[in-house]
Order: structure tokens, then C-alpha cells, then sequence
């Protein structure tokens, strides 16, 4: 099934994994619209994200602060969010924060899809 | 200022007066500046991420933050390639702030994994050199440098 919630696209993998296609940009004019759309899966039980990043182009410090709430949120639960996919400029992001210490990331969705069951 | 006008001296030059496009058409440009090869092959694709990044992020500060009174906002961009560096400049009409307070402010409360507050710290991290300062006109004017010989990184909490 998929949910498309302002600019993100939510695909349900499983019961508790998600993967969210970011599109082009997760900054500080849509990461409340990211939020909203994590919570409303995280309510629903959803406790793994897989952030599929091939098509974004803009990742800044609001975008990455959504994602670092969205892993405060799960992470008690036993709950995962790992990238798929970097973009360049997600990863220039992920080196000049050093969150690849936080966040798994793999080559692709398939990838991810393997990892995380 | 003269909102969107754009100079003949330097290729990379532009002003805006529209804060709600500035994000928009600042990366737009500066995918029309990668193409067109102003960038010397020795400031690579990340370096040209990086510097676009930090621009962002003061932008992103100027249209959330920034106090510009009745003044129409108005924000002057110049960004000089040389070799493996690339200079940048960004000129506003806004009040200004105390960026050097607030860069110590923010380094020492740093919360872990935080949500907001990292964006001129990732800024001054990418950057190799930093100023800020008001300009006779009253003009705030903030300029950077982003070297490629520079691996730089931002200490956060995790």
C-alpha cells in the first residue's frame, strides 16, 4: 500500500517496517510535513523507516533534525531508521555530520529491504 | 540593492528579493553553474555540494529568522571560484544578529541527537574561513571560503 503525505511518499513493506520515499527535498519547508507522516506510522505501529534517498537533492539541518526525532522516537521501541539509496548531497550531509555512526545505509532499496525484516 | 538584477562582471552573481523563492533559485543556479563547468575540476562534485549546503543553511536562517523591519528584503549573492577554493558572499538588508554569540552559545549546549540548532554550525563546519560583519550602508555581509583540501566535519552529540 502506498500513503503519499504532502511530499513524502509512505510504502508499507510490512506490518512494522515502512519505506518513505523522500523525493527531492527534506528541509525546513516540509520536515513537519516528515514528522506528521513518521507519527501517523509510528501511532499506526510501524516501528522500522527506510528513508529511500535516490531522488533528493536538498537534505539540510532541519531535515536531518526530523530524522534524528524520528529515531528518539523508535529507537526505545526497537525500531530502526536506515537510509537507502544516498544521494550526493544526502551524503555530503550524513560525512559532514558523521551520522553514518547512527544510521545504516545501503546501496539500495532491495538492499535494505534484505537487511531489515 | 536593485532585486534581481544580475551583473555582467561576474557569471556568478545575482541578487533576490523573494524570500520565499531564494532556496528555490539559489539551487537552481547552482545546478546551471555545475553544468556550465565555472567550477575548477579540482573543487569536486562534494566541495560544490558542501558550498551549496552552507549557503542553504544561511538562507534557510535569513527566511526564518531574519528581522528586515518595513524594509523589502533584499539579499545580494556572490560566489568566486579560484582554483581549489570557492569564495562566497552573501549581502542582506536584514537587522543582523551576533552570529559569533550564537555559534558559542549553540557549540556548548548542543543537545544529543538535536532536532533544531545545527544549521550555522554545519555552516561554520563546512567552511574553511568565516566572517560577518555590518557594512557602512548598514548592509549585514557574511563571507566564507569552502577549500577542497578541507575534510571537514560537525561534532554532534549522538
Amino acid at each position: 500500500m502506498q500513503v503519499t503525505s504532502m511530499n513524502f511518499t509512505v510504502e508499507s513493506w510490512n506490518q512494522q517496517t515502512v519505506v518513505v520515499h523522500v523525493g527531492k527535498a527534506l528541509d525546513f519547508r516540509n520536515a513537519s510535513d516528515f514528522k506528521a507522516a513518521c507519527q501517523e506510522q509510528v501511532r499506526a505501529g510501524v516501528r522500522n523507516f527506510v528513508l529511500d534517498f535516490s531522488e533528493t537533492g536538498i537534505l539540510d539541518s532541519t531535515g536531518l533534525g526530523s530524522i534524528f526525532s524520528l529515531y528518539r522516537q523508535v529507537s526505545p521501541l526497537d525500531g530502526q531508521v536506515v537510509f537507502a539509496a544516498v544521494s550526493r548531497p544526502v551524503q555530503v550531509v550524513v560525512q559532514l555530520t558523521r551520522t553514518y555512526k547512527v544510521f545504516r545505509q545501503f546501496p539500495s532499496l532491495d538492499a535494505a529491504r534484505e537487511a531489515v525484516k | 540593492m536593485t532585486p534581481l538584477a544580475i551583473s555582467n562582471v561576474n557569471p556568478a552573481r545575482r541578487h533576490f528579493g523573494d524570500l520565499e523563492r531564494v532556496i528555490d533559485e539559489v539551487h537552481a543556479l547552482f545546478d546551471h553553474w555545475e553544468n556550465s563547468g565555472i567550477f575548477s575540476p579540482a573543487f569536486d562534485e562534494d566541495k560544490v555540494q558542501l558550498m551549496k549546503l552552507a549557503i542553504h543553511e544561511w538562507l534557510a536562517n535569513l527566511v526564518q529568522h531574519a528581522h528586515f523591519g518595513s524594509r523589502i528584503p533584499e539579499i545580494r549573492m556572490d560566489v568566486t571560484p579560484n582554483g581549489k577554493r570557492v569564495r562566497c558572499v552573501i549581502v542582506d538588508n536584514s537587522d543582523g544578529f551576533d552570529l559569533g554569540a550564537y555559534l558559542t552559545e549553540k557549540r556548548a549546549a548542543l543537545p544529543v541527537l538535536p532536532e533544531r540548532g545545527m544549521g550555522l554550525l554545519m555552516l561554520d563546519a563546512a567552511t574553511e574561513y568565516m566572517n560577518y560583519h555590518r557594512d557602512d550602508d548598514g548592509c549585514h555581509r557574511l563571507e566564507f571560503s569552502v577549500s577542497a583540501d578541507q575534510d571537514p566535519w560537525l561534532n554532534i552529540p549522538f
